[in-house]
């Protein structure tokens, strides 16, 4: 399905540079030029896909992907619609330095929230969106939380985040100081992926 | 009972009146609000208590249970809505979130660490979330509370 749907696109989308990403573990995605999403969307439209389920965002270090995903409920399909973008700088309030996608709020109001909520968590621009605010944090919130390079604010207008005598700072370092006293991450249940290859454990790596 | 006589101390009326009479304010925020919710409902029945008006208003309550995760977005809220609340008032914070930001504690960048950090806190009820029996020792507590106050002495009478 996904290869055709990327041909169909081809076809019609003059530049969209349509590829399917088949997937041997998870959900396989349709990855298009960010540029032309819009256009991408008007046709998904026209070809069925006519429900507009999410509209998320994630962080990959050195890109920023967007995902679409489309259902259409009278063929029973749904597909994720992927486009990667450059980071940007996230870490000020600029508008202007966040990369820019073209809003599809002009296809589905329902798109206006979830740009917003994309806007308010990973940091992107959505060009034509109505009203392109925060809608999650505060207005005068600083930065954007799911970014990886996130770095969590001292205050919040008067109240200190991590006041010294409420957070323990010792098991902040807690996984940090188990690796180093330990040594083998067999002798502990919270592993980590072990440099000499032993023992790849990823998901329970807990280094700070 | 005509032309009868009771005589009490007046800190101890004005206590008795007060705590068998503590009005919550209708607030909640997380999970522990469900918990706070059923401690209000037919089987735990706050009623019992004199503390299951709840109240609509701020401004009609004397205490406020704080009943779930405070964000920094809400703590500004929470702040002006105990300033709205006219005195005697009391605060019990319910839950690990609202004591000291619960499981947030590490990376919750939004998370206030514990509402007393913006409101003074009278009674802390532990549990994620409590269940209704822990809630209403807690009100309890801060009945005894109430009733050990000596509000003529303290705020009335100069240089006791």
């Amino acid at each position: 399905m996904h290869n055709q749907i990327a041909s169909t696109l081809n076809s019609k989308v003059p530049g969209a540079n349509a590829q399917a990403l088949i997937a041997t573990i998870g959900d396989s995605s349709v990855l298009v030029e960010a540029g032309k999403i819009l256009d991408v969307c008007k046709i998904l439209k026209s070809e069925g896909f006519n429900v507009l389920q999410v509209i998320t965002g994630t962080d990959y270090a050195d890109r920023i992907e967007v995902t679409y995903s489309l259902a259409d409920f009278t063929s029973n399909r749904e597909v994720l619609i992927k486009v990667k973008l450059s980071r940007g700088d996230g870490n000020g309030n600029n508008k202007e330095t966040l990369p820019k996608l073209d809003s599809v709020s002009s296809l589905w109001r329902a798109a206006h929230f979830q740009e917003r909520e994309t806007y308010d968590m990973i940091g992107v621009n959505f060009i034509g969106n109505p009203d392109l605010r925060r809608i999650l944090c505060p207005d005068d919130w600083t930065g954007y939380p799911l970014r990886k390079d996130y770095v969590v604010q001292e205050k919040y207008l008067d109240m200190v985040v991590n006041p010294a005598h409420k957070v323990n700072t010792e098991d902040h370092m807690f996984g940090k100081k188990l690796k180093e006293q330990i040594g083998d991450p067999k002798k502990v249940s919270a592993s980590w992926k072990d440099s000499s290859g032993g023992n790849a454990d990823e998901e329970a790596k807990d280094g700070e | 009972m005509q032309d009868s006589v009771v005589m009490m101390k007046v800190d101890d009326f004005l206590n008795w009146g007060r705590k068998n009479s503590l009005w919550p304010m209708t607030f909640g925020l997380a999970c522990c609000a469900i918990e706070m919710m059923a401690t209000g409902a037919a089987k735990y029945d706050l009623e019992r208590f004199g503390c299951g008006a709840f109240m609509a208003t701020p401004r009609r309550a004397d205490l406020m249970i704080v009943a779930g995760t405070v964000t920094l977005k809400m703590a500004t809220r929470i702040k002006t809505l105990f300033e709205q609340m006219p005195e005697p008032r009391y605060v019990i914070s319910m839950g690990s979130c609202a004591n000291k930001g619960g499981p947030y504690w590490q990376h919750g960048y939004h998370v206030l660490k514990g509402v007393d950090e913006v409101v003074p806190v009278d009674v802390y009820v532990p549990g994620c979330p409590p269940r209704p029996e822990a809630l209403i020792e807690g009100i309890m507590t801060l009945q005894k509370k109430i009733a050990n106050e000596r509000i003529l002495r303290d705020k009335w009478v100069k240089h006791a």
